[in-house]
């Protein structure tokens, strides 16, 4: 693996030296990846939990963990919030944790604690912060491949890469119902895929693992896990792929179930019953 | 068998962790030794965004594109264009096979160097995570000036792989 990593660096650094403009391609080190578990918390009151942070590249990588915010558009998507409302202003004030830069050999992993405190006047609600652990690069030693010369230039994109989790803090006793309608069959990126509405009614979130099963076939014809819609919308549109084996068989009667995961008792939280065209 | 070493890592991180919990309580005559397996998601870099090497017009602004797909498949616009194109990419392991979204591509609007700024537009592919592991593939749209000058254009970008 290396050897081969290194011969292609050489290509490169000679292609560079007879192309005129060279745009110069970085070096594909194994610096900066990262592995994040779990993926999701749900603080339970003021007790408090941790996520482990692990260097999976090849070099010493500088960590930074942060709090973001995010409100889901109703294609599911994250969108970052400029302006914080003010339960996000909440979730953002109430959230504790350490630390919050770390530095960490190859394959060191590092506990990040995380808690709330949650002020005794907090409104009933559900508050959500997003986490971000991230690599911040480290900057790259000039070589020969960077140089300007004088007839050409060259170009650097160098990526800041990571990942965020949500951390949902509950307070009251709160209730939600969902519901799935509008089920379609559309095309994604060249895929079969199924598309739906879910809806939500009530004052927190759902999250769980949709199952679409056709009559007579044993395994689903679409399963994803990790489905969430989030307090801050009423209803979001859910697109999935249908799974290699059953492209071009979506259409037909289908079961579409919506169940909350393991960790939480998987029971149904909706259901829908229809054929497709 | 390098993902196993990494499952190893976690579940180790995440027994010792627990039984520091244990540990705490050490009037008692039984303790208990939990291990919780812990839901993971890994980020690995595996290709950067290259335009390959270009030659700017003389006579007019002109755009590359390269596409956020495997191949990095290269459009040069009104460019003279060499070399290989390549889009970035970034392997996303989840090993319970989480469904995630994709944000902070659009941040990066230009690139700075010593001529005037390269308006540039990122763009990714969808990551499809029922089979445990997808590729991110991100392509770029560039803009060169008219005999922009040369030197060395530089541009951050984030790539954030969102859980629900």
């Amino acid at each position: 693996m290396t050897s081969i990593r290194s011969s292609r660096l050489r290509g490169l650094a000679a292609g560079a030296l007879l192309s005129v403009a060279a745009l110069t391609a970085t070096t594909a080190s194994h610096a900066n990846d990262l592995l994040v578990a779990p993926t999701r918390v749900v603080l339970d009151g003021n007790r408090g939990t941790e996520v482990i942070l692990n260097n999976i590249g090849t070099e010493e990588a500088d960590y930074r963990i942060s709090l973001e915010l995010r409100r889901m558009l109703p294609d599911g998507s994250l969108a970052e919030v400029e302006t914080p409302n003010a339960a996000e202003q909440a979730a953002l004030d109430m959230i504790r944790y350490a630390p919050r830069r770390v530095t960490l050999p190859p394959n060191q992993p590092q506990a990040i604690r995380i808690g709330a405190r949650v002020p005794p006047e907090l409104a009933d609600g559900e508050y959500r912060v997003h986490m971000l652990f991230r690599a911040v690069p480290r900057p790259t030693p000039v070589t020969a491949e960077t140089d300007d010369s004088a007839e050409g230039f060259s170009i650097r994109l160098i990526p800041i890469y990571g990942v965020t989790i949500p951390i949902i803090v509950r307070n009251g006793d709160l209730q939600v119902t969902a519901a799935i309608s509008n089920p379609r069959i559309v095309r994604q990126d060249g895929r079969e895929s199924l598309s739906f509405t879910l809806s939500r009614n009530g004052d927190r979130s759902t999250y769980g693992e949709i199952v679409v099963t056709k009559p007579g076939v044993d395994i689903p014809v679409v399963r994803a896990r990790g489905i969430a819609a989030y307090a801050e919308i009423g209803e979001r549109t859910v697109t999935l792929p249908v799974s290699e084996e059953y492209q071009g068989s979506l259409a037909g009667p289908v079961r579409i179930q919506y169940r909350a995961p393991e960790s939480e008792g998987g029971g149904l939280i909706a259901e829908l019953s229809a054929t497709l065209q | 068998m390098n993902k196993m070493i990494k499952l190893a890592a976690v579940a180790a991180a995440t027994a010792s962790v627990a039984l520091g919990a244990g540990t705490a309580n050490a009037a008692t005559a039984s303790a208990t030794a939990t291990a919780e397996i812990l839901q993971q998601v890994a980020v690995t870099k595996t290709a950067d965004l290259s335009f390959g090497s270009l030659v700017p017009s003389t006579s007019a602004s002109a755009s590359v594109t390269v596409a956020a797909n495997a191949a990095g498949t290269r459009n040069c616009g009104g460019l003279t264009c060499s070399g290989t194109p390549a889009s970035a990419a970034f392997t996303v392991t989840g090993a319970s096979g989480l469904a995630v979204t994709v944000s902070g591509l659009s941040g990066l609007t230009a690139l700075t160097g010593p001529g005037a700024n390269m308006p540039i537009s990122l763009s990714g592919s969808t990551l499809d995570m029922s089979s445990g592991s997808d590729t991110l593939y991100v392509g770029g749209n560039l803009t060169v000036g008219a005999n922009q000058a040369a030197g060395s254009y530089t541009g951050n970008f984030t790539v954030q792989v969102d859980y629900q």
